[in-house]
């Protein structure tokens, strides 16, 4: 399994790929679990509900930063892009579900890829290749137990969750 | 096709309708719908804007309402994109917007109605003083045309002396109808009127302007008048000044509030013009009056000369009775007393008083001097002094005659 992810530094975003590495022994790396959890806090607040009722239309600037100033995030595309094989587009569309990942995707887009949030970056959880190639005026909508994926040109719909299509 | 497929028949194209619109539903794009939503709420709200008439304004009621029941559905999404604003905070706004487009086209129709009537009446009057100008032109020309015919200048001239007070009486009702309207008008409608009057061609205060023009151009040129229409011309004069002192400020800044003050100082000058064009045809006819009547007044050129020139006239008369008592004198107080009387304050008064020609309380204090110049001119009687001297006599001689029996 390759990890992607899109951090910030020093407000450039960029793509790294880590090589596989190798897993630690399972009874090594429960212990450290054990050991982190036990020294931090015990207070964890739950059912949090981080669904943004509308989708985010956003439109790259000419660095390809993205700026949703309603729900306050702002990242670089052109690593998506460049992994999504497409030089530019006008706009890219994005979704947050209630668990909390980033649902996003674009016309001409052949994938949805999904993103965990994390400290200054935006981790691919999941990539989702559509099934009828690539969407033509995609839309998402939040719906209650998933995210809803619209082809508005040919009215196909996909439901989606952080794991894929269900 | 036999009933049972029939059956099939439809209830399969029913469900398929149901798919079908259940598909058509779940294609929707619930960004799409709250950009809609604000789009079509925002071109609405600016064709509100422009819109004034009521028709137009009635119809776009309708696409609110029908927007509010197509979007009702989509309240909560729609809540969400416009956060912290709401769909209904949206709705109740756009539709405050149209009640105060209603409002104010309501009100612009009014005046548009307004307008209109102001319109149809104007012209209305201009068309009939019009009439009654060329009616009295034309009778002016007939009269100084039948110079030579005494009995048919005499018919004419009554009849261009009802002419005169028609138009007197035509004008009278034209300046009631003007105060009736705007003595007590308020500054909002002023302010409404003008900007509708705007659009007028014609006006009350071109009117007025028109009327006294034609008022100064007829007692210029008319020839024939005699005493009492110039009174009568007087008389109409003031309740003119009257009305106007009453509502010219009003009127002004109804029709025209971006030179009122020049517009009003120019209808006074007009007035000053009529009331100086009369006065200079009063005085003089009636002074000749007067004078055909036997009674020769001072020179006088003003309402207080004239009062001046009567009432010394009578006083001087009084004096000359007290100090001659004679039959002639008696005559002459006499031969005032039937003109003042029977012409003067009986054909004349009411005018007279309305012209501010003389007050009432003048014509009290003449009636006062006059009768004492009655008292002092009448003759007295020689009879009671003869009959007193025959008194004494009498009784001188029964005295005599008493005594001269005694002795």
């Amino acid at each position: 399994m390759h990890l992607y992810t899109l951090t910030n530094s020093n407000n450039n975003f960029r793509m790294i790929i880590m090589k596989p590495m190798k897993f630690l022994k399972l009874p090594a790396l429960l212990a450290f679990m054990l050991l982190l959890t036990g020294c931090g806090s015990s207070l964890v607040l739950e059912n949090v509900d981080y669904s943004q009722p509308l989708e985010s239309v956003l439109s790259p600037d000419s660095d390809g930063v993205v700026h949703d100033q309603r729900y306050a995030i702002q990242f670089n595309i052109t690593p998506l892009l460049e992994y999504e094989g497409t030089d530019s587009v006008e706009e890219i569309r994005l979704i947050r579900n209630t668990p909390g990942f980033y649902f996003v995707t674009a016309d001409g887009f052949s994938n949805v890829y999904i993103f965990s949030p994390g400290e200054g970056e935006l981790s691919l959880h999941e990539e989702v290749e559509l099934p009828d190639g690539p969407i033509s005026e995609p839309a998402f909508n939040q719906r209650t137990t998933h995210i809803e994926l619209i082809n508005q040109s040919s009215g196909q719909t996909y439901n989606l969750d952080q794991n894929g299509i269900r | 096709m036999n009933a049972p497929i029939k059956k099939i028949y439809i209830t399969t194209t029913i469900l398929l309708l149901a798919f079908l619109q259940t598909a058509l539903v779940a294609q929707q794009s619930d960004y799409q719908i709250q950009q809609n939503f604000s789009a079509e709420l925002s071109e609405l709200t600016q064709r509100i804007d422009t819109t004034q008439s009521p028709g137009e304004l009635a119809k776009l009621e309708i696409e609110l309402d029908e927007l509010r029941s197509r979007y009702a559905e989509h309240e909560e999404l729609i809540n969400a994109a416009l956060y912290p604003e709401t769909y209904q905070k949206r709705m109740n706004e756009t539709e405050e917007q149209l009640s105060v487009a209603l409002d104010n086209a309501s009100v612009i129709d009014q005046l548009n109605s307004r307008i209109t009537s102001l319109v149809g009446e104007i012209d209305a009057y201009r068309s009939q003083i019009t009439d009654l100008n060329e009616n009295t032109q034309a009778l002016r020309e007939q009269l100084q045309r039948a110079e030579s015919n005494e009995e048919r200048q005499a018919a004419l001239l009554t009849q261009y002396r009802q002419s005169l007070e028609e138009r007197n009486s035509f004008v009278s009702g034209f300046l009631q109808n003007l105060m009736s309207r705007y003595q007590n008008v308020d500054l909002g409608t002023q302010q409404e009127i003008a900007e509708a009057a705007e659009r007028l061609d014609d006006n009350p205060i071109e009117i007025l302007k028109s009327i006294i023009l034609d008022y100064i151009n007829i007692v210029d040129e008319s020839t024939s008048l005699e005493t009492p229409d110039y009174v009568a011309m007087r008389a109409q004069h003031e309740y003119f000044s009257e009305v106007w002192n009453s509502i010219g400020s009003n009127l002004v800044n109804t029709f025209s509030p971006e030179n009122s003050s020049e517009t009003k100082t120019e209808i006074d000058e007009l007035m000053a013009a009529w009331v100086l064009s009369v006065d200079n045809q009063l005085w003089e006819s009636l002074n000749d009056t007067f004078s055909q009547n036997g009674i020769d007044l001072e020179v006088f050129t003003t309402p207080d000369e004239f009062y001046d020139a009567i009432y010394n006239y009578v006083d001087n008369g009084h004096v000359t009775s007290l100090e001659r008592n004679s039959e002639e004198d008696f005559a002459v107080y006499q031969n005032f007393s039937t003109f003042w009387n029977e012409t003067v304050k009986a054909e004349w008064g009411d005018m007279l008083i309305e012209g501010e020609i003389l007050s009432q309380s003048q014509i009290s204090e003449i009636d006062i001097k006059l009768n004492d110049w009655e008292e002092a001119s009448k003759p007295t009687s020689n009879l009671m002094f003869i009959l007193l001297i025959v008194s004494v006599a009498v009784i001188v001689g029964l005295i005599v005659l008493l005594i001269t029996k005694k002795n």
